[in-house]
């Protein structure tokens, strides 16, 4: 396989958790909603993952919603309460820098008429309350900020935001996909109404995601069926993928704060290096308030997506918010939100550390890093002073 | 197919490309294509003689199709004469790779019209010379400037500091922006200077400024500043692309 730095994309299943789920799918194979004894077994693990992962952020277990994953969730949270709170007010406020899923639903939302203001970040990434309060008004329902950046890994003054809110009376939906397993999360201390996570952020299974939802927080479901989860998302429960997600959050609980200290090492080693060796080179994002396992450059007269090649080559995953690597040839709209220009946005390199890294995956990258930088300048007509 | 799913020729120019680099000479003429805003950035150098192409160069900012479609040109185009080398399309030069991913076929397309535009320079240098017109454009007020004054847009720095941490613009009125714009480096790690010219005059103070970490921008110029209460946005015109982008800035310092 060679050497994975891109976490943020992607996560193995820790083989823990693989263990966990395989009874799930011959043994203990049941229906949580038949009333004999093969459905009960299915119904202890249910409610045993929703108990631990309502724990695990602070929550109470009956405010713990199943769905197929992170975008379920961020549709079930943002349209499903604008849906069923549209008498209060029509208005909806996001980040610029929100992860593509909802900039989408909150097109989808215009179309079907409500009204969405983006708040611009500050040069590191940071929503500030100054910025957010200009765009809030009486008709405001709903902020949806991410609690922390997928890309460049800045980190949000969630709790901030999150009193802002409650003080207006304005629910506050988070996506805390990016942060999961590596900040702690509290939705009473943060106050937050609605939050999005991942199965496989926590190295789970993919194919599940859980919407957190405060008691007394009204939404609408989108999936109508049978009635599961008290109505909000229909269907039969994926009983394997949620005894995974719970051996997954059981795991972090234990081995998070080791686990973040190793990854800190890592991250703080690379960009001191990087920095320190390579001109012309910038760190995007956040200096201090940033995700411990994040690291995200911008390179001088270089484009991303030979960058990613490059690295490709050696057998190293990495990844880049340049245009000419994405479906719709547009450069990262969380790069351009920072005030990068174009050419800057396309240079970009993001590397995220995960649990199965090793300090000697940290040296490869830091080896091959200087060459490639070197030889794609060489080759860059925007690069010509230096070489 | 995936964006990075290159066949193994395209990968085979993207490690190993044929002919980098640049040529010098009366007889050498530059073509250029591309936008750093969309993405690419092409620039072929090409020597012809006798109506042959004897030798050719490239450089290229862009991704490993565009540095593999450049490479490829180069070959294809070396020894053809000038009219067969500019009949050369995008849709060849993608045969020629086996192939490119649906969504790369613009930046073959470059390759082919950076050519072209290196080429037909060329047949121009053999033609007769026709005047250049330059842009005449009177400059007009810039779109929000004096909703924003003191809220965002400033004629003048008192207080630097006052910038800490901000995102600045500074438009090139002469010599004062460019020493507001050095200064501010000091306060902040992102100042922009946006110019309509071409290149910066030989003075100390622009010299000063090109090895300050200030990011120039040459032949831009802001079209309108825009934000809800104060500024957020500044939108550019790029003369020389004719293009246009929005831009997130803090502040933009017009002196007057």
């Amino acid at each position: 396989m060679g050497i994975y730095l891109d976490y943020q994309s992607s996560k193995p299943v820790d083989r823990r958790v693989i263990d966990a789920m395989l009874p799930y799918f011959d043994e203990k194979f049941g229906n949580p909603s038949s009333l004999h004894h093969v459905g009960d077994v299915a119904t202890e693990i249910l409610e045993a993952s929703r108990k631990t992962i309502g724990s695990f952020v602070g929550g109470k277990s009956d405010e713990i919603v199943f769905t197929s994953g992170a975008t379920e969730s961020n549709n079930l949270a943002i349209t499903g309460y604008a849906m069923r709170n549209k008498n209060r007010g029509n208005h909806i406020v996001i980040a610029e820098i929100e992860h593509i899923s909802i900039h989408n639903i909150a097109k989808y939302l215009e179309k079907n008429g409500f009204v969405v203001s983006k708040i611009p970040v500050d040069q590191f990434g940071l929503v500030t309350l100054e910025k957010l309060a200009e765009r809030v008004n009486e008709k405001t329902i709903l902020v949806s900020v991410g609690y922390a950046n997928n890309e460049i890994g800045t980190i949000q003054n969630v709790a901030q935001i999150g009193a802002f809110c409650r003080e207006r009376n304005i629910a506050f939906h988070t996506d805390a996909v990016a942060a999961e397993g590596l900040l702690l999360l509290d939705v009473e201390k943060d106050k937050i109404d609605l939050m999005t996570l991942s199965s496989n952020d926590l190295y789970g299974p993919k194919g599940l995601g859980v919407l957190y939802v405060r008691n007394g927080i009204r939404i609408n479901p989108l999936t109508i069926g049978g009635g599961q989860e008290r109505g909000l998302r229909s269907g039969t429960e994926n009983i394997p993928a949620i005894a995974g997600m719970e051996k997954a959050v059981e795991i972090i609980q234990k081995e998070m704060p080791e686990e973040t200290r190793r990854f800190q090492k890592f991250r703080d080693r690379v960009i001191k290096e990087v920095l320190g060796s390579i001109p012309k080179c910038y760190l995007n994002g956040h200096p201090t308030s940033r995700l411990p396992n994040n690291v995200h450059f911008r390179f001088d007269g270089i484009e991303g997506e030979s960058l990613l090649l490059s690295f490709k080559e050696k057998n190293i995953a990495v990844s880049t918010g340049s245009a000419c690597s994405s479906k719709t040839l547009e450069p990262s709209h969380t790069l351009i939100a920072l005030g990068l220009l174009h050419e800057e946005a396309h240079g970009s390199l993001e590397v995220t550390f995960g649990r199965f890294n090793e300090d000697s995956d940290v040296d490869a990258f830091l080896d091959t890093l200087p060459a490639i930088v070197k030889r794609l300048r060489k080759l860059s007509p925007l690069y010509k002073e230096e070489v | 197919m995936k964006s990075t799913q290159y066949s193994d020729k395209v990968l085979d120019h993207f490690k190993n490309p044929r002919n980098v680099g640049t040529l010098k000479g009366d007889d050498v003429s530059v073509g250029r294509v591309g936008n750093p805003v969309c993405g690419d950035l092409m620039e072929f150098y090409v020597k012809v003689k006798d109506d042959r192409i004897e030798d050719i160069k490239f450089k290229t900012f862009g991704c490993g199709s565009a540095i593999a479609t450049a490479s490829m040109i180069t070959e294809l185009a070396k020894g053809k004469t000038v009219e067969e080398a500019i009949r050369i399309t995008r849709q060849d030069v993608a045969n020629e790779l086996d192939g490119l991913p649906p969504i790369k076929m613009h930046c073959s397309n470059l390759a082919a019209d950076a050519l072209r535009d290196a080429l037909t320079k060329h047949q121009k240098k053999q033609g007769p010379t026709k005047e250049q017109t330059t842009d005449s454009t009177v400059p007009g007020e810039i779109k929000g400037l004096s909703d924003f004054l003191n809220k965002g847009v400033f004629t003048e720095v008192a207080n630097f500091s006052d910038f800490a941490n901000k995102r600045s613009m500074v438009i090139d009125k002469g010599e004062r922006s460019m020493e507001i714009a050095i200064e501010l480096t000091k306060q902040t790690p992102r100042v922009i200077f946006a110019t309509k010219m071409k290149q910066l005059p030989a003075t100390e103070i622009a010299d000063k400024l090109k090895k300050s970490p200030v990011r120039v921008l040459y032949e831009s110029e802001v079209l309108e500043i825009s934000g809800l209460n104060t500024v957020e946005k500044v939108i550019i015109h790029d003369l020389n692309e004719d293009e246009k982008y929005e831009l997130f800035v803090d502040s933009v310092i017009v002196p007057a």
